[in-house]
């Protein structure tokens, strides 16, 4: 997994880019997380994760959940087929701000 | 058309990917289309994981290695999973509640979606744990 961050005023976009699985949510938590504590609204752009498993998964969970603590919000973003797929077989479609 | 192959791996969160690798190349002989490729893709490599984050749990940098055998025979495909870490305790597997919304749990739900059928069998010598998915295609 590699990753970009672009800033514009309060807004924080990632664009994160390969396989998110458990080898590599740790590496994504520590790039998301502080961006959500620090009060940024966090768009996540997804457009080029061609795979995400539960690892992954949890770390939207989490960064979603962590930004709602920081009265903040994660915007996930041009998600991809294959990981769209999993977002909704874990029935989070209407849970996470997909756009 | 029939066929069965199997792979070592060593346990260890960076064989993930080599796991998947592996699965989407065999898939790719018995010409599987993309998106069930890709499903059975995500259930194998929760399996793994599960050996790694659960028979491992608290055991780092191992040497042992896991086995996944594919195998494909009159349109039942089968996916056995072989470990030596802890002894998994069925009852201790379960699944998290899809509206209990927190981080984790959802490997065993993916799994339990995707494939037909989850089954540990105790008829090893050789390993501790033998898990078989399976799944009529």
């Amino acid at each position: 997994m590699s990753y970009k961050i672009t800033e514009e005023g309060n807004i924080s976009t990632v664009f994160l880019d390969g396989e998110i699985d458990m080898d590599v949510t740790e590496k994504a938590k520590e790039v998301i997380l502080p961006l959500v504590e620090a009060g940024k609204e966090v768009h996540l752009n997804l457009k080029d994760v061609s795979y995400m498993d539960s690892s992954g998964i949890s770390v939207l969970i989490e960064s979603h959940q962590k930004a709602l603590e920081n009265n903040t919000k994660v915007v996930v973003k041009e998600v991809s087929k294959s990981v769209l797929k999993v977002i909704m077989m874990a029935k989070l479609e209407q849970i996470l701000n997909l756009e | 058309m029939d066929l069965s192959e199997s792979k070592d791996f060593l346990v260890h969160t960076a064989s993930l990917k080599e796991v998947r690798v592996f699965s989407r190349e065999v898939f790719e002989k018995l010409k599987i289309n993309n998106d069930l490729k890709e499903e059975l893709v995500l259930a194998i490599a929760e399996a793994a994981q599960n050996i790694v984050k659960h028979a491992y749990k608290g055991v780092e940098n191992t040497a042992d290695h896991m086995q996944i055998k594919i195998s494909l025979k009159d349109d039942n495909l089968e996916i056995g999973f072989f470990d030596k870490g802890k002894p998994v305790v069925e009852e201790n597997i379960q699944h998290r509640k899809l509206d209990d919304i927190k981080p984790g749990g959802l490997g065993t739900f993916f799994i339990k979606q995707i494939m037909d059928d989850a089954v540990f069998k105790k008829d090893q010598q050789k390993w501790v744990n033998h898990l078989i998915l399976s799944k009529k295609i």
